[in-house]
């Protein structure tokens, strides 16, 4: 093949291969210029939020603050304003309607008065009951079971109780052994039941009146939530492990559905519609080291999508659809003040960072507008986060594709256009008989001095063959030269037919490789 | 600090590219030495079976053929390193990007890929570069151009120069080893071989031989740690030695010894090693210590040569 085609053919091929690839990653949408912001509506000096949710408490069809730490509970008014605020001592609070008004009233576990429940309604305190038979407060829920609401209790004990709302005591069991670390309802057969679990590893599921549906003993466990993933009827149980166990267990038997070591104690674990599919959920777990895993759960088991990080371990996660595509984008938080979006496909995109660890991100409409509303150590920030696209940028790859196959062919062209280099041994030969006799005489005596040379042991092995080699070849040349110009010659030499070395006529043995020469 | 010694390698890396590029550009090359330490010339094989005039000239013809292939690669020099801006130009958008707040790799990625582009392009500029040709091609060029003059008339040159390197494997006269178990190779490199027909009748055969010594690379084993170490390939020298043999014309000349030409005596960068006249030839062996034996040197030694003829009366 000609020298002067190679060079296109390589070039056209790595083109190819170029514009392939760029192609794959214009039209798989995987290359995007996105940015995500924030700017901060206003901002209110608040100390380590334990709880927090943008929530219609007053009915009015307007979502407030409600936000709650160590020492209390408070409410703020979409502008920021102070509505309410109750002094507790080591509250823990859920939110639920309590007197079936249709609005989120505030359910206060506190250890007042030998351990209480207070309710809040329309800004109304109330305390429906105390002296209960639970100690410090771990976990609080109101559990719409089929009966009627019950507020379940669950202590640092490992020690649950519930009461009804009106602050009867109804049932209480001495669970497990340590602080009960996840309270959630569950659907078995569309009846709701109470999920439970303890930091020792116990899970169990109770009815209405206390009794456990299932129970069983898993590593230690930092997390769980309850959902219904599937909207089969039946909820699916979530654990994260103090060792990185991650369960997803049946709400109806306890049995696992999927489950996966993560390598790093699970700190917190939340759904997020991350790919806008609603045949499918998103669970994304967070890392105590940092670490962000996506599972996406079709309705018989979990895959899992992306994993990330942050630097610290993951404190809060939200989801919310930021860009407005019908996909919600996860709002991750950490302990050392890093708060990430991070989209379907797992790319991070930062927020302005805060100066002290993120508490709790709750995402909901304050007043008019959509608000990220961020608690961290020392104030709670309502946020409006905006997002920025370079329309068309998707394709980018294609045109830097062009470009970079375009320089190549250039490249191609040009070095094609370079004459090759001229071969290093050149023979000048007068082509007279008595010329070529004189050449054919000199060469003659040249192998027998190269003969003569290796006899006196001047010159030995290689040498010898590749000199020998080398004026046998000049013979041959000298034997065509001769026939070329036509005169007559008694041919003298033949080639080797394995290696292609001259020989002199009448050799049966090749010197040069070996070869044994029949004819 | 990863972060760091990877950001500091890769600035080393694209500052060596750029460096590789530029002097690409500007044709400052580096010319390879060989183990002897001397500069490598062009390998060239000539075969001559010619007239003298036709040698020459296919010599020049031969050497500009060269210098063309060459030349039609420098107007392409600047271009690799005009590659490498583009890439750098397309890497600044992601730059610039980045400054908007954007996070993107596909201008990197496209520049990585022209700064890839751009060193294949200068690696094959420079491989259509060629040696140097050895001042022994020039030397040799005026030994004929010298010599032409007293060729018999249609008369060729016959013979060869070989420049195609003193320390070739296929070039190793013998070996021998030493106690050490360390072998040493002798080369024996005729690199000019020259015959020819003059017009005085008589017939004179040149060959300049360059001998060198090399000591081959060893393995040696310390005494003090057990450690073995690769002791590399060491070029212990050459010499030259220059044969003449003159069959003279009965007719026209008679061999008279003088004592300016005789065995042990010096005639420029050479001495006489051997000198015999029997038979109506003058066979002569001559030996230089010096790396480099000049042409004019060989052309005096031939005229000194030429001294032991005494023309006949007519």
């Amino acid at each position: 093949m000609s020298r002067k085609i190679i060079p296109f053919i390589i070039a056209f091929v790595l083109s190819c291969l170029v514009m392939v690839v760029a192609g794959v990653f214009s039209f798989s949408g995987a290359v995007t210029a996105e940015k995500f912001g924030s700017t901060t509506a206003w901002s209110q000096p608040y100390d380590i939020a334990e709880s927090m949710k943008v929530i219609d408490l007053s009915g009015d069809g307007q979502d407030e603050l409600f936000i709650q730490n160590a020492s209390g509970v408070r409410i703020y008014d979409p502008n920021g304003n102070i509505l309410n605020d109750f002094t507790y001592d080591s509250p823990k609070t859920t939110l639920g309607d309590v007197n079936g008004d249709g609005v989120e009233d505030i359910v206060v576990y506190h250890s007042g008065n030998f351990f209480s429940v207070d309710t809040i309604i329309n800004g109304q305190q109330k305390t429906i009951a105390s002296e209960l038979p639970v100690f410090v407060p771990a976990r609080v829920a109101l559990i719409r079971f089929d009966g009627g609401s019950e507020i379940v209790l669950g202590d640092v004990s490992g020690s649950i109780a519930s009461i009804s709302t009106s602050g009867q005591v109804l049932w209480q069991s001495d669970f497990a052994n340590e602080e009960i670390r996840g309270m959630d309802d569950a659907k078995i057969g569309g009846k709701t039941y109470a999920a439970i679990a303890s930091h020792d590893g116990t899970v169990g599921v109770f009815d209405a009146q206390g009794n456990p549906v299932w129970q069983i003993s898993q590593e230690q466990l930092r997390r769980m939530r309850a959902f219904d993933l599937n909207a089969d009827g039946n909820s699916e149980v979530i654990t994260g492990g103090e060792y990185g166990a991650f369960y997803i267990y049946s709400a109806v038997d306890g049995s696992t559905i999927f489950s996966k070591s993560l390598g790093q104690a699970v700190s917190e674990v939340r759904e997020v519609e991350l790919n806008g599919d609603p045949s499918s959920r998103e669970i994304i777990v967070g890392g105590k080291d940092g670490g962000i895993w996506a599972f996406s759960y079709n309705g018989t088991t979990a895959t899992q999508m992306w994993t990330a990080s942050l630097s610290d371990k993951v404190t809060e996660i939200s989801g919310l659809d930021i860009n407005e595509d019908g996909k919600e984008e996860a709002v991750i938080g950490d302990d050392s003040g890093k708060v990430a979006v991070f989209t379907e496909n797992g790319t991070r995109n930062n927020l302005p960072s805060h100066d002290s660890g993120i508490t709790r991100i709750d995402i909901g409409k304050l007043g008019n507008e959509r608000y990220v509303v961020i608690a961290d150590g020392g104030a709670v920030q309502a946020n409006k986060v905006n997002f920025n696209s370079i329309p068309g940028f998707q394709f980018t790859p294609l045109i830097v594709g062009l470009i970079v196959s375009a320089i190549m062919l250039v490249i191609a062209g040009i070095l094609a256009s370079i004459p090759p280099k001229p071969e290093m041994k050149v023979s000048f030969q007068d082509k007279s008989k008595e010329s070529l006799e004189a050449q054919r005489r000199m060469l003659k005596e040249s192998i027998a001095d190269v003969e003569r040379l290796r006899k006196a042991g001047e010159v030995t092995g290689d040498a010898y063959l590749a000199r020998l080699k080398r004026l046998r070849g000049d013979l041959a040349d000298n034997e065509e030269a001769y026939k070329k110009a036509g005169f007559s010659i008694k041919v003298e030499t033949f080639q080797c037919p394995n290696c292609g070395g001259t020989l002199e006529l009448g050799m049966d043995k090749c010197e040069y490789c070996g070869q044994v020469i029949l004819s | 600090m990863p972060a760091l010694c990877i950001l500091g390698v890769a600035g080393v890396v694209v500052l060596a590219l750029f460096f590789y590029l530029l002097n690409t550009a500007r044709k400052k090359v580096a010319a390879p030495t060989s183990i002897s330490g001397k500069k490598e010339y062009a390998p060239v094989y000539v075969s001559i079976a010619d007239k003298p005039d036709s040698i020459m000239l296919g010599m020049e013809r031969f050497r500009a053929e060269v210098q063309k292939t060459e030349s039609a690669g420098d107007k392409w020099r600047w271009i690799p390193l005009i590659i490498f801006f583009v890439g750098l130009g397309l890497m600044a958008i992601d730059g610039l990007l980045l400054l908007l707040g954007y996070f993107s790799l596909v201008f990197s990625a496209g520049g990585f890929l022209l700064w890839l582009a751009a060193f294949i392009m200068a690696r094959s500029l420079r491989r259509s570069d060629t040696l140097d040709f050895a001042p022994r091609y020039k030397g040799t060029k005026e030994i004929l151009h010298t010599l032409r003059d007293d060729l018999k008339p249609g008369a060729t040159f016959l013979g060869h120069l070989d420049l195609t390197g003193a320390l070739l494997k296929t070039k190793v006269a013998r070996e021998t080893k030493d106690t050490q178990n360390r072998t040493t190779q002798y080369f024996r490199d005729e690199w000019l071989s020259l015959k020819a027909k003059l017009y005085d009748g008589n017939i004179l055969r040149v060959s300049a031989i360059q001998k060198s010594k090399k000591r081959t690379s060893y393995w040696k084993r310390s005494r003090i740690s057990g450690k073995s170490k690769l002791k590399p390939e060491k070029f212990k020298g050459s010499a030259h030695d220059l044969k003449i043999r003159i069959v003279v014309n009965p007719e026209a000349y008679k061999i008279v010894p003088n004592k300016d030409f005789r065995q042990g005596v010096n005639i420029g960068k050479y001495t006489v090693t051997q000198l015999s006249t029997e038979g109506g030839m003058i066979n002569v062996v001559a030996s230089s210590p010096f790396d480099e034996v000049e042409q004019e040197q060989i052309l005096g030694f031939l005229k000194s040569t030429y001294s032991l003829l005494q023309r006949k009366a007519a």
